[in-house]
């Protein structure tokens, strides 16, 4: 039954997408996040899906779509740099077979990632972008909520309905994203045209931003919590009334807490006793070869160059009573451990010029939003400023805060290709372009100041 | 069940909006006849 159901909405939005192409662009989003030929048993799983929605999305946009509009950016040349040396890396990977694993889905992450920013020519189809990338994450991040609240979750005990750790169905990953889509909901919610802006719309965004701030709660992943604190002072930025905001915050976290399953507070304090934790230890233990691995490798070993590193890890349980203070020490030794972080896992995998590439990739992104965010704020503000203006300063700040939040939480997971931020960079880079090129078209004649001749 | 009720309602919301989104002319091109602010 849902599998027919599945198959019959992928049906359906390729038929749309004969009458408008873009609609091709948004199943390959769609597929690429939610993957339903994984939760497919039959019907879509035997078919290649995602290649055959790739083709569509790029073949309607090569045939169909009106091109004059579309610019090539910097970020989406860094983007095919970083394709064609981690195409290089591969070819002298330390594990031939391994690397070629993990470039099999890397490489289409990225081509998408340069392809997206092509075909969001208009206002409506990067707002659509955002609501799919949405929707679509929502589906996971529903069914984490409300299995939350039924049985408290628990660290690699929530299950979604794909059951292989995969894509965004990871515990710590989906962490990650859920609450870096929160910025992007109040977007929607506030300035999307799609569905009328009701009160409807605004107590489904509300829960689902509530469900967001559930996972990292239900798959009790660390990086969440750090997440979910980085999100609450970043929105201070954009509240209207700080003062308010931040009285409605920590009212918001004393009632919250008493509600917590005591499993999770339990976790969450190993993050000040991290000596104790062998997770937190073996991620310094994995850092600190990585380093040394960098040292004699400094163009990378391809993609999983991790699985070469032996790891002797110490750890030390501190327990307190009274005043004596009993420390146990207990050594572990630990191999293949994968480098949990993106910044080390480019570093370990493509080396010192992967991984500028890679922090360019990035900070570009902040730098280019920063400036989006300010040029639109004065305009919005300008005497005379219509309705037109007012939803970019708003989106160039929410792909801003969601990107930061992402670059905090892969400090500590190793999410460095994760296809949702590429689309993420792909919906910067699509904004940038998009408003850059309204800016070249006078929006108005330009006033004439008369100079009196000398 | 709540797998169901999570693909079903947004499922639901993506089918609606790719409809909304095919009989919009702004999808395309901005120069077409903008739609009127639906809730604005």
């Amino acid at each position: 039954m849902l599998d027919l159901a599945l198959a019959s909405f992928v049906v359906g939005l390729l038929a749309l997408g004969l009458k408008r192409p873009f609609i091709w662009v948004l199943a390959y989003l769609y597929v690429d996040i939610v993957a339903p030929q994984k939760i497919s048993y039959f019907l879509l799983a035997s078919i290649p899906l995602s290649l055959v929605v790739f083709c569509a999305a790029f073949g309607g946009w090569l045939v169909a779509d009106d091109k004059t509009d579309s610019r090539f950016t910097l970020r989406q040349g860094l983007l095919a740099v970083l394709l064609a040396y981690c195409a290089v890396t591969t070819l002298f990977a330390d594990f031939p077979v391994e690397a070629a694993e993990k470039w099999g889905w890397v490489w289409k992450a990225l081509v998408f990632a340069i392809f997206l920013p092509l075909t969001l020519r208009t206002r409506l189809r990067l707002e659509a972008a955002v609501l799919f990338m949405v929707l679509a994450a929502g589906s996971i991040v529903i069914t984490g909520g409300i299995k939350t609240i039924v049985s408290g979750g628990g660290y690699n005990a929530l299950h979604f309905f794909v059951q292989d750790n995969t894509g965004l169905y990871e515990g710590s990953i989906i962490s990650c994203v859920a609450i870096a889509i929160v910025p992007l909901i109040f977007w929607l919610a506030r300035h999307g045209t799609i569905f009328p802006r009701d009160w409807q719309v605004r107590t489904f965004a509300l829960a689902l931003v509530f469900a967001c701030l559930l996972i990292p709660v239900g798959t009790q992943a660390r990086t969440g919590l750090l997440c979910i604190a980085l999100l609450g002072v970043l929105s201070l930025r954009s509240a209207k009334n700080r003062f308010v905001y931040l009285g409605a915050l920590v009212l918001a976290l004393l009632v919250a807490v008493p509600f917590l399953p005591k499993s999770f507070t339990d976790r969450m304090q190993t993050i000040e006793n991290h000596q104790a934790d062998q997770s937190a230890s073996t991620r310094l233990a994995v850092w600190a070869w990585t380093l040394d691995y960098a040292k004699d490798h400094p163009f990378g070993g391809g993609f999983d160059s991790f699985r070469s590193n032996k790891l002797v890890i110490e750890t030390r349980d501190a327990e307190t009573s009274g005043n004596t203070t009993a420390v146990e020490t207990s050594t572990i030794t630990d191999q293949g451990r994968a480098f949990h972080s993106s910044y080390f896992e480019m570093l370990g995998e493509q080396g010192w010029p992967g991984l500028a590439l890679w922090l360019w990739l990035q900070a570009s992104g902040l730098w280019q939003m920063e400036r989006l965010r300010a040029r639109w704020r004065k305009r919005a503000a300008a005497p005379g400023a219509g309705p037109e203006a007012q939803w970019q300063a708003p989106l160039a700040s929410a792909l801003q805060q969601a990107q930061l939040i992402y670059l905090l939480g892969s400090a500590f997971v190793g999410i460095a290709y994760q296809p949702f931020i590429l689309m993420l960079i792909g919906l910067q880079c699509g904004l940038w372009s998009y408003l850059k090129r309204g800016d070249t078209v006078p929006r108005r004649p330009a006033v004439v100041i008369p100079v009196a001749a000398p | 069940m709540v797998d169901y009720f999570a693909i079903g309602l947004t499922h639901l919301l993506m089918a609606l909006a790719a409809w909304r989104l095919v009989l919009r002319g702004d999808l395309d091109r901005e120069d077409a006849p903008a739609p009127e602010e639906p809730g604005a």
